[in-house]
């Protein structure tokens, strides 16, 4: 694997995360190997026997997709700085204004301050709220959100791999993660014991209703066309023979769309509608909670970028004046420009459009951009 | 029941897809463009707007041309402006006005009102503070001498004392003009010229022409000339002076009035009673004079508004 054109001499993600497993293993094995040797026989033979599992090869996956695992949250946290910078920035530019500007060059650091910031706040629970689901709503969003991370690789070996092979099928795997949220968003609107914050969660409940099925359709054919449930089959497909938004256009159009919606972003933020509903489902929410959901708000937005960027604009396909990983952030960058550019220009739909653009708009449009793939593939031109 | 008020209806505009989707995005598309070079926001602390010279902000006082006629203390509305004597190494023992900012409205009459127009209102409005006390700001605090100097129209004109003349009119003779006529004053055996500046050309000549060295050349801001006068009731005047003593400018003469002197019993005549004469060109539209007279011979369209209030609601300031 080359990062910036200097080659590593790591063939993926998960040799790099494995050396430093190794290395990790070493030293605990040199500390617990150490003790063993000199403690009296009761605990010297407990610890040679837990010496010999921090040795085994079990330990050593394990310790390497945790290694991996850290360094994808890296790049995800630096990503989602970075997506949440510009949208402030062009939003700022489209209203007119200059946005952050003081805290780090071009205001770039002004996220990290908003962060501590929120980390010294209070954090209030309702007193009729339903503890568990109130706090529960915010680690299972995170916790989809980390999910789709793992499964959707920025490069060939840049992505949660074990022996640098993805696990099978990570398009559907990626999906149902990508869907789990609007079920935390309406527990967290129904324990919250607010009404705001009640319509909200039912808003995102007929959102998705409104947007899954046009969504799935979309990336049905796309892997129509790829043959494989894999985005590395995918993407390699796109290799070898065109952008699948090129024969796909009209999948591509509703899967943005879709996207838009999946992200609760505006057009489609109904669920937190400031206007109408003062925060939304968020509004009970304060301190790192709330923090905590904003940013997830913006990591799902880096997903949802990536997962058009891969699946319709040929993830790291491109001349090789970039590295691959550089072509993927490069899409999703783009993808997200417009996104902000949407944000600054559209109003917000109201819940029965939204049912009606997603049941007599898109879900055609879906159909028809299938029979588009399968008659691509049938024909045998892919 | 209530009678049922028919629903208007809407006339339904119709928004296709350009409409809805494409027209908003290549607004803010364009409003993008032109704002990435320079925004619109200020950066304020570092940067500041050109405020117009018409913007009311904190005030300016010109202490030389102030004569501290109190008309801005009148005339506020919130009743902020106050007047405190003062003893400058300059100018002597005086009274200036200050302001309390935190009851100032900005409204601007105290600087339309100022008869010498030696009050302004800057553009500066940074007034954030610390305590409601100090915004109450003292006549140094806004004093600036020379402010403004160079809005005013002025014109190089003769102003007239009229405890000097004696009547020679050599001035009316010498106007190449003809704007200075001479006039008898009412009810006494003085003469005073009165001067037409629209047609005054500023030549001099009445200066030079004056043996008595009554006249006197000053640069005269033209808006100055346009205050309020006071009308003057003879019949009511009782010689008290209380006018001539309470005027800033020191434009009202006692005049003799010959003919009004009473026999004692004694047999010996007393003195005549004395009127007071206004040197117009030097009057500033006070009213103070009209204020001070207790006996309303002295009237004045803006005193009586001023001042009826003032005596209603006995301001303490």
């Amino acid at each position: 694997m080359a990062l910036f054109g200097i080659d590593t001499g790591w063939s993926s993600l998960y040799d790099f995360s494995e050396g430093v497993a190794k290395w990790i293993i070493g030293i605990l094995s040199w500390i617990v190997g150490g003790l063993g040797d000199n403690l009296p026989w009761v605990f010297g033979d407990f610890l040679h026997w837990s010496d010999g599992i921090i040795r085994s090869d079990l330990h050593l996956a394990l310790v390497a997709i945790t290694v991996e695992s850290v360094v994808l949250l890296l790049i995800a946290t630096a990503n989602l700085l970075t997506f949440i910078w510009i949208e402030r920035k062009l939003l700022a530019r489209m209203m007119d204004r200059r946005g952050p500007m003081y805290v780090g060059a071009l205001g770039y650091l002004q996220q990290i301050a908003d962060g501590l910031k929120l980390f010294l706040k209070e954090y209030i629970v309702p007193e009729k709220a339903d503890r568990l689901g109130f706090d529960a709503a915010p680690v299972v969003l995170s916790a989809a959100a980390f999910f789709i991370i793992g499964v959707v690789p920025i490069a060939p070996g840049l992505g949660l791999t074990y022996q640098g092979s993805y696990a099978s099928a990570t398009v559907l795997l990626a999906f149902a993660a990508f869907a789990v949220p609007p079920f935390a968003v309406l527990i967290a609107g129904w324990s919250a014991n607010n009404k705001y914050t009640l319509i909200g969660g039912m808003r995102a409940a007929a959102l998705m209703m409104s947007y899954e099925i046009p969504m799935l359709l979309a990336v049905a054919s796309v892997v129509v066309l790829a043959g494989g449930f894999d985005f590395v089959t995918i993407v390699e497909a796109q290799q070898a023979s065109i952008w699948f938004a090129a024969p796909l256009f009209i999948g591509f159009v509703v899967f943005l769309i879709c996207i838009v919606a999946e992200l609760e972003r505006i057009p489609f933020d109904l669920p937190e509608a400031e206007a109408e509903l003062v925060e939304g489902w968020t509004t009970e929410y304060s301190g790192m909670r709330f923090g905590m959901i904003m940013a997830i708000d913006y990591l799902r937005g880096y997903i949802g970028c990536l997962l058009a960027t891969l699946l319709f604009l040929g993830g790291w396909d491109g001349p090789a004046i970039l590295p691959d990983w550089g072509w993927t952030l490069l899409k999703a960058y783009f993808l997200w420009v417009v996104f902000v550019w949407m944000r600054a220009s559209l109003p917000r739909v109201r819940t029965d459009q939204i049912l009606h653009i997603g049941w007599k708009r898109l879900l055609p449009l879906a159909m028809l951009n299938l029979l588009v793939a399968v008659v691509l593939v049938s024909l045998g031109w892919v | 029941m209530a009678s049922e008020t028919p629903v208007p209806e809407r006339p339904e505009k119709k928004l296709s897809l350009t409409g809805y989707v494409v027209k908003p995005m290549l607004v803010t598309l364009k409003q993008a463009i032109r704002s990435a070079v320079r925004p619109n926001t200020v950066l304020y602390p570092y940067e500041k707007l050109e405020l117009p010279p018409s913007y009311r902000g904190l005030h300016a006082l010109d202490f030389k041309k102030c004569i501290g006629c109190a008309l801005c203390v009148k005339v506020c509305p919130n009743e902020c402006m106050f007047m405190k004597k003062l003893d400058d190494p300059e100018l002597g023992k005086i009274e200036r006005p200050g302001i309390d900012y935190a009851r100032c409205l900005f409204c601007g009459l105290c600087t339309e009102v100022c008869p010498r127009e030696c009050l302004f209102m800057t553009s500066d409005f940074e007034l954030a503070d610390y305590s409601r006390e100090s915004l109450r700001y003292d006549p140094e605090d806004i004093r600036h001498d020379g402010y403004g100097e160079e809005r005013f129209n002025r014109k190089l004109l003769p102003l007239h004392d009229f405890t000097k003349c004696t009547g020679h009119a050599k001035c009316a003779e010498v106007c190449p003009t003809q704007c200075i006529t001479i006039a008898q004053v009412e009810r006494t055996s003085r003469l005073k010229p009165e001067v037409d500046f629209d047609n005054c050309i500023s030549c001099g000549k009445c200066v030079e022409a004056c043996p008595e060295s009554a006249w006197k050349m000053d640069q005269v801001i033209l808006e100055t000339l346009e205050t309020d006068r006071p009308f003057f009731y003879l019949p009511k005047c009782t010689s008290c002076a209380a006018c001539a003593r309470v005027c800033p400018t020191e434009c009202i003469a006692m005049t003799e009035m010959p003919g009004t002197e009473k026999r004692r019993p004694d047999g010996t005549m007393t003195k005549p009673k004395k009127r007071p004469v206004w040197d117009m060109d030097k009057c500033v539209g006070c009213a103070l004079c009209a204020e001070a007279c207790k006996f309303d011979s002295l009237w004045m369209e803006a005193a009586k508004l001023y001042s009826e209030r003032i005596r209603e609601e006995s301001v303490t300031v």
